[in-house]
This record gives structure tokens, sequence and C-alpha cells, in this order.
């Protein structure tokens, strides 16, 4: 599904990723652990097309094609999707609006009729029963007056309208309690289907717990300097990264 | 600078020339009758005229807008009194609804049969300014609600002057009129035409109105509309006054609404300026009795080379009343938005309630947005707040809706909508708001256009 070779990143002219390496099969779930700074959002972000982040080296293969000269447009339409660690308050444009004119994008790219109103409603309202979610958030303006939880649920109720091949989830926990966690977990855990790859970009163990990685990978100074099953997250938690950051700098 | 002001100069006195030409006539006076109290009243608003001039940008009202080219075009009036020839299907086009009350303009002139006044309920009455009665006259004809320098009213003086026609929509106590349409179409000439219109809004105690005004231009060319228009909202009536500036793109519109407020009344304005290559709209609330709220918002969409101004002085002369401001411009191209907002709060207004928010959206480097809230609180238990703003759309927002797979024209166009479409909520009446929409609507396709 997606293939990382070597890359390298640069933000406004400093190099955050510095040759990073990373496979993700098709309908796996890998975390991508690591400290503050150590440019995991960076991953994130790269992976989605932000403009502002530059590959200077290697590439990223999505079902065998190179990403890295795509539009995040053209990405979403592939079937990426980010789970934003902040997403945007958007006054005046609610969130049944935006999702009818997202949906529609991807299902054009995929040579499927748009859908109209009432079969957008329908499938909204089928999602949101899934994540046991209040109707009332389509007509709401995208996360304005949304507390913390309601923006990380909004984030998976939009994955699961656009239906990703890659879903890539960008601390997904960070500013949840342990009842939101619980609940965004759920959601993400009815979302897991054979086919599917799921990237949890996370800080702590704690959202695994919930969410139980295929593979953790470990990002150290722009670097995957340790990769290894879900047991691995459970030692980081015991240990904490500083024997990793000691290692990366030897 | 010196060239714009001398040919202002000019152009002056060839104005001057002419509305001396025009009193000589001594054609129909208006109300049908010499009223000499009105004919010294124009001769003295022509005299004023006569010794300020067009306003240049060194008058502090109009720093931002330079009437040079309009002062420098050679206008001639708009024809005489006839009947338009122009198809129903032409003015359906505009019309707010296919049944609602409407009086059309051409010209500047009241077109009874392209009007629709046949059915207006009880205790209304819409009629021509050639209609109106001695005490509309005195109405229409009264000062601005609102102080300004004699300098900064001279095209307020100069309609005085000239003005020939207009509406006079006047609703007696209780009455109800949901909507009234004032349509002014106007038909570019060989020669750029004037036209100055003039027009009484009044709401007797107890009654409520939607009056939706609309100025548009029916082809390409130069012309010049001059509207001044009087508001009185008497004490517990409602009037929503919702007004589309729709001019032909090389036409000039100049407007001076002025409003006053009595107890417990209110005043619900939403102007979408988005037509003309150079527009301003002057709108003066003056809140004369407890309890009076105004509630004043626009748009401003000006794109190519134009230059639109909103001009606001809301005054609040009494205790316990309320001034909303929220006004909004899209800037693109090469064109030029202006805001200025003044909110006076009198010494003994206590517990007023008075807010001002300008925002501004700039989609090209080349485009520009002035500002200028001017407050001037003579009380102090009071309410008032102000605040504006100026940008580019938000990177993170459009890469946000990017990633969701919207493209880039999507993405923006959605912004912009939602940054204009959250003041047209705010528009009461399903008519008008759709009216509007529709217009912002056709602005925006058209933008979209190679």
């Amino acid at each position: 599904m997606l293939n990382i070779e070597n890359l390298h990143v640069e933000v406004e002219g400093k190099e955050i990723l510095r040759g990073v390496d990373l496979v993700l099969p098709a309908g796996e779930v890998h975390a991508v652990m690591g400290p503050n700074g150590s440019g995991k959002s960076t991953l994130a972000h790269v992976l989605a097309g932000h403009e502002g982040y530059n590959v200077t080296q290697g590439r990223i293969l999505y079902r065998g094609h190179d990403l890295t000269a795509m539009e995040p447009e053209e990405r979403a339409r592939e079937g990426i999707f980010l789970a934003f660690q902040y997403p945007v308050e958007i006054p005046g444009v609610t969130n049944a609006n935006f999702l009818k004119s997202a949906v529609n994008a991807v299902r054009k790219h995929r040579g499927e009729p748009e859908l109209d109103a009432i079969e957008f409603l329908k499938l909204a309202r089928d999602k949101l029963a899934l994540l046991r979610m209040d109707e009332k958030l389509l007509s709401r303006a995208i996360n304005i007056g949304f507390s913390g939880g309601e923006k990380k649920r909004n984030e998976i109720f939009q994955m699961a309208m656009l239906d990703p091949q890659l879903a890539v989830l960008d601390e997904t926990d960070s500013g949840l309690d342990i009842d939101a966690l619980q609940v965004v977990a759920d959601g993400i855990n009815a979302l897991r289907r054979p086919g599917r790859s799921i990237l949890m970009i996370t800080h702590y163990q704690r959202l695994l717990n919930y969410v139980v990685p295929d593979w953790v990978h470990v990002l150290v100074k722009g670097r995957i300097v340790k990769s290894g099953g879900k047991e691995l997250a459970q030692e980081l938690e015991a240990k904490g990264y500083a024997d990793m950051i000691k290692a990366a700098a030897a | 600078m010196m060239n714009a002001d001398s040919s202002i100069a000019i152009a002056h006195d060839r104005f001057i020339a002419i509305a001396h030409d025009r009193f000589a006539e001594a054609g129909t006076p208006l109300g049908g009758v010499r009223l000499p109290w009105l004919e010294s009243l124009r001769r003295d608003a022509l005299e004023r005229f006569r010794r300020t001039g067009f306003p240049t940008t060194k008058v502090e009202a109009w720093k931002f807008t330079n009437l040079a080219p309009l002062a420098r075009t050679d206008f001639v009036e708009a024809i005489a009194q006839g009947v338009a020839d122009i198809a129903t299907a032409v003015v359906d086009g505009y019309r707010l609804t296919p049944d609602c009350h409407l009086a059309v303009f051409v010209d500047g002139r009241f077109q009874p049969a392209l009007s629709d006044l046949g059915r207006l309920p009880a205790g209304t009455r819409v009629v021509s300014l050639s209609q109106a009665d001695e005490a509309d006259l005195r109405l229409v004809t009264a000062p601005p609600a609102v102080d300004d320098a004699p300098s900064a009213r001279a095209l307020v003086e100069f309609n005085t002057a000239l003005m020939q026609d207009g509406v006079v929509v006047h609703l007696g106590r209780g009455a109800v009129l949901d909507p009234v349409q004032l349509l002014f179409l106007t038909r570019p000439g060989a020669a750029p035409r004037v036209a100055h219109v003039r027009n009484l809004l009044v709401a007797e105690a107890g009654s409520s109105a939607t009056v939706v005004e609309t100025h548009v231009g029916l082809g390409r060319g130069v012309y010049w509309t001059n509207a001044v228009t009087q508001v009185v909202v008497a004490s517990n009536a409602v009037l929503r006054h919702y007004k589309l500036q729709a001019e032909d793109e090389a036409a000039f519109h100049t407007a001076a609404t002025s409003v006053r407020l009595q107890r417990n009344s209110a005043y619900r304005a939403f102007m979408l300026s988005l037509g003309a290559r150079l527009a301003r709209n002057e709108l003066d609330v003056l809140l004369a009795g407890e309890n009076g709220e105004a509630r004043l918002a626009g748009a401003t969409l000006a794109r190519g080379d134009q230059h639109l101004d909103t001009t606001l002085r809301v005054e609040h002369a009494t205790a316990r009343a309320s001034s909303d401001q929220d006004f909004r411009n899209v800037v693109d191209g090469r064109a030029h938005a202006v805001f200025q907002g003044r909110i006076r709060v009198a010494p003994d207004a206590q517990k007023t309630d008075a807010r001002q928010i300008n925002r501004s959206l700039l989609l090209s480097p080349a485009a520009v947005a002035d500002s200028k809230p001017e407050l001037e609180i003579l009380a102090d238990d009071v309410r008032c707040s102000h605040g504006a703003t100026v940008g580019d759309l938000d990177k993170d927002v459009l890469f946000y809706l990017r990633a969701r797979g919207l493209d880039e024209a999507e993405a923006r166009a959605t912004l912009i909508d939602a940054f204009v479409g959250e003041l047209l909520d705010g528009i009461e009446g399903e008519p008008a708001q759709a009216y509007l929409r529709r217009a912002f609507a056709d602005w925006t396709r058209k933008g979209a256009r190679p």
C-alpha cells in the first residue's frame, strides 16, 4: 500500500526527515511513535501533500505510484486520508455541504455517479450511526464551537464518509480525556477492514491499548530507529524515549 | 492631484450652469404645484453646491474616494418623462418574486406601466415623487439625519437642486407591506446620463415592511445614479431595507441614505454592492428614541478596477439604543474597497450598545481595502466595540479542504461563499434572502468565467 524510501523533507529550509524508510502493507495498522520534534507531524503532512513540506530526496510510493508530485486533492481522490492533529474551524461552511462536495469529488474521480442530497444524507446517517454520533453534526459549521473530542470525532466521521484506502491519523489521541479517547478508538476500530491501511502517528502508547497495531515504528530525529511488534509500544511506555534518542545520537 | 482638482472645478462650473438652465426652464414642479419653500430650498442647495463643489480627497469623509473620474465626465440629464420601451420580461429578470409589489424606474423616471402596485394592502401608499404631498416633500428634503461637514454633503445638495423623480413608500399606523421592490433600471445611452433619484420611506407607528431596492444597468455604458433616500421609522415600527447595487461596470453610483429611528423601532439594512466602476454607499442612522435598534450589514464584492466605498455614520442621541455594523469586503484584481464607520454616542446616551466589525478578504496582490473606524463616545456607561481585519484566504484552511478532495478553485470558492454567506444568513424574509443569494451566486459565476 505505502512504501516510503529514503525520504528527506525540509520545512522552511530545515531538514526534518532525514531518510525515512517505512513499508505499510495493505490491510495493516501501523503506529509511528516518537518524541516531540522527531518529525511525526511532518511525515503526516508530507503524505497529504502540504506545500510547505519540501521533499528533497527519496520517494513515497502509494499503490505503486510516486506521490511526491501530486496535489493534495489528487491524493485525497486516490484514497489517502489525513486526520489532522489540529482540525481547522471554518465558519459559514456546514459539515454537510463540505462533505457532500468532498465525497462527490472522490466519487467522480473513481468514475462513480455523484450522490444527490437524499443519497448523501442516507450515507451520512449510516456512518453517524456506526460511530454513534449525533446527526446535528451535519448542520453545524465545520468544527465551530466543537470541543477537542468532537473535532477528533468529526475527523473520524469524515474518514468514514470518504472511505479511504490509506488513513493517516496524526495525533488523533492528543488532547482527549479517557472517555473521549475510548469513543474515538471505537470509531477507528469500526473502520478497520481488509484492504484498508492505517498509519497512526502518536506520542503516547495509550491509544494503542484500544487500537492494537500490527507493527510499531519509532521515529527519532527524522529517522526510523527501530521497528517491531506491538510490544515495542509497551517497552517505550515503560522506558521512555531516552535510550532511543541516545542511540540515534551515537 | 493638481490635475484632478482643477478638472473637478471645471466640471463643477459646467454642472452649475446646467442646474441654472433647469431652474430657468421651470418645468413641472415637484408635487404638481409651485411650493415657494421648496423652490427656495432647492436654490439654496444649489448655492451650497456651487460653494463647495465636488468633494475632493482633501475632504476627510472622502479621503479614500476620488470623484475626479465622475467630475470629468460630461453628463446629460436622463431623458424627460415618457414611457420606457422595455419588455416586461426584462423587468421580470430582476424582479424579487413574480408577485411582489413593484415600483419600476427607468433612467430615474417612474414607469407605472412596468410597475405592479395595484394590490397594495390597506394603509400603505407607494407613489412616485411627482405625486408626493407637501408633508412627504418636507420629509424627503429634510437635512441628513447625522451631521457632517457641508463639503462632505455636496452630492446630496446637488441631488436636492436637481431631483426630478423617485419613490415614496408610506406605511400608515400598523400597516404591513412585505415585500415591496424598488427597481431602478438604467439604459446607458450614446451620451452619459445622470439621474438624481430622491426617495422617501416612512413607517408610521407599529408598521412593518420589507423594502428591496435594486439598481441595475441594462447594457454597457457610462451613466451616473445619484440617489438620496430619507427614511423615518416611527415607534414600534420595523423596517427591513435591503439593497442590491448591481450597476453596469462602467457606471457611477452614489447614494446617501439617511435614517431616523424613534422609540422601540428597528431598522435592518443589508447592502450588497457589486456593480459600478465607482460606487459610494452612505448610510446615516440617527437613534433618536430609547430602545431603537439598527442592525446594519453589507458585503462589497469588488474586482477588476472597481472602487466601492461604504460610509456609515451612526449617531446614538438617546439612551438604551443599540446598533450593530457588520460589513465585509471581497476584493480581487486591482479593485479597491473602502469602509468608513463612524459611531458617535451623545453625552446622555447611557446604556448604548454599539458594535462595528469590518473584515476584508484580499484575493489578489493588487487588491486594496481601506478601513476607517471612528468612535466618538461621550457617555460613560456604554458598551462599544469595533474591529477590523484584512487578509488573504487562510492557507491552512485551504489545505484542509484540498486534503479532503476539493480542488483549489473549489476550496477558494467555498471559503468566499462562507465569508459572504454568513452575512446573507442574517437577512430576514426568504424572498429577500434568496434574491441576494442569487445575485451573489451570479457574481461568483461571472468571476469563474475565463
